[in-house]
């Protein structure tokens, strides 16, 4: 993505609101905004989701693929998760190969649900050494208004609750649901005038510094974290927001099992 | 063209395996506004094509050296999502979708009045979210939507339709086994004020009769489809 020039005097209301405890759009520091998640709307894929917070826009589609194990793990299938965001997404994203920006959301995504383990590789081979399946998790973003990484990680998770694995179409047996034995959620932090709000949009990110990235399990086990962007936090603000995104998961949680079912 | 022609795709009553008649197009829905960042919108819906097309400029075009003196460059992009289709599509650019986005542009370029906006650009961005058939059709309608939407003036919509062959009988907007097994496709870019052409392709098998009434098709289920363009383009409104 071309990072626009950012006014200094974006910068400076940003920090003049900060100094108010108010944001740019009127919400409270740890407030999301309006967050609907809809499930199973492509008639294509074998699992889908579409995510919108706010403004912002993104899908998730899971496709299946036969492969080859790898000879060092002949009991395992595989999971892929790619993020593409293209230029329809906003006027700063760029056509051509990936960009940085978009490969680190599809990595930042895909280790959270890796390392959180809902997805059971073994689960995934259908003939030891011969024949297994590969998830493929494709993250498409529609409009960009901030918060990518928050609205794909939802997009993906519920994506997978609901997808099918379509035995009998490649004739090994019969249909049947993905098994998710857990729900990994991510939660992001950006500090905006000097401090650290949650959802941040696309004003507050352009004049904003860092980010965290906080993956959460269920019991809140942490799975993955990733900091972007320049910027210098201390551990007091870490601890803060990682209790913050203990209560957020939490909620989000209760999203997608309302909509996904448990 | 597969060209399997011992499947039997019409009944003895004349419909086809959907229960459509020869002339009939599929259900269509139309949305503006669905990119809220861009300058214009919409999302269409044909059959269970699922199109997304954004809409953003007049902006300037850069690098300079794609900018010219007396009139805005038209950037055309349509692309399928990995999930678009039943087996995965690798991202990324390909021959296909580089031809579709050229044919695309050159159809939009014909009624887009770009020498209202010299030395800038404006993107037409088509995405494909669920592909059935005749997705270059639905990318090249919305896009007119889109571009209306953004307020773009322009001398007309381009309204596409593609008819097509099966079982030797010619019958308009072709569904996925119609398109894999079907004998031909004709898709074309209508004007619907004028009855003139900007977009056409063909491949396949047609007699000169049967040609005439693909074309004819077409031109009759185009008026019948830019009703609910402007239906979809008043309701929405153009920002």
């Amino acid at each position: 993505m071309a990072i626009p020039l950012v006014p200094k005097i974006l910068r400076s209301h940003l920090l003049e609101l900060a100094s108010k405890d108010e944001r740019i759009d009127g919400r409270g520091r740890w407030e999301g905004r309006q967050t609907k998640l809809e499930v199973d709307i492509l008639p294509r894929a074998e699992g889908s989701a579409k995510v919108t917070m706010g403004d912002t826009i993104v899908y998730a589609g899971v496709k299946f693929q036969l492969m080859t194990p790898y000879s060092d793990r002949p009991n395992e299938g595989g999971l892929m998760c790619s993020a593409e965001v293209r230029p329809v997404a906003g006027r700063n994203w760029e056509p051509g190969p990936p960009s940085a920006e978009s490969i680190e959301l599809g990595r930042v995504v895909d280790r959270g649900i890796r390392e959180s383990g809902c997805i059971d590789v073994k689960s995934l081979c259908i003939i030891p050494g011969e024949k297994a399946w590969q998830v493929i998790l494709d993250l498409f973003a529609i409009s960009d208004d901030g918060n990518l990484f928050d609205a794909f990680a939802l997009a993906a998770i519920a994506a997978l609750k609901n997808a099918k694995v379509p035995c009998e179409r490649f004739e090994v047996g019969k249909d049947h649901l993905l098994d998710v034995s857990s729900m990994p959620i991510m939660c992001s932090y950006h500090k905006v005038g000097n401090r650290f709000v949650y959802d941040a949009s696309k004003k507050e990110e352009l004049g904003g510094d860092e980010r965290i990235h906080i993956t959460l399990g269920e019991a809140n086990h942490v799975h993955s974290l990733q900091k972007g962007l320049k910027g210098i936090f201390s551990a007091d603000e870490f601890v803060e927001i990682m209790e913050k995104a203990k209560d957020t998961s939490k909620e989000l949680r209760k999203l997608v099992n309302s909509v996904v079912g448990e | 063209m597969g060209g399997y022609g011992d499947i039997k795709m019409i009944d003895e009553n004349g419909l086809r395996m959907d229960g459509r008649s020869a002339t009939e197009v599929r259900p269509i829905t139309i949305e503006t506004g669905v990119v809220p960042v861009a300058d214009g919108s919409c999302r269409m819906t044909w059959g269970t094509n699922d199109v997304i097309v954004a809409v953003y400029g007049p902006m300037e075009a850069h690098p300079r050296k794609i900018q010219r003196q007396d009139r805005a460059v038209l950037d055309v992009r349509y692309n399928m999502a990995p999930f678009s289709t039943t087996d995965r599509i690798r991202p990324g650019f390909n021959r296909r979708s580089r031809e579709i986005s050229k044919v695309t542009a050159d159809a939009l370029a014909s009624v887009v009045l770009l020498e209202m906006y010299p030395r800038s650009k404006i993107r037409v961005e088509i995405e494909v979210i669920c592909a059935e058939a005749g997705t270059r059709c639905v990318g090249l309608t919305a896009a007119s939507v889109a571009l209306a939407d953004a307020g773009i003036p322009m001398t007309d919509m381009v309204v596409s339709v593609a008819s097509g062959k099966i079982n030797d009988v010619v019958v308009c907007d072709l569904n996925k086994e119609e398109d894999n097994y079907g004998e031909a496709d004709l898709p074309m870019g209508v004007l619907p004020n004028t009855g003139e052409i900007v977009f056409l392709q063909m491949d396949g098998d047609l007699s000169p009769e049967q040609f005439q009434t693909a074309w004819d098709y077409n031109v009759n289920a185009a008026m019948e489809v830019h009703k609910i363009m402007v239906e979809a383009l008043k309701n929405g409104g153009a920002k």
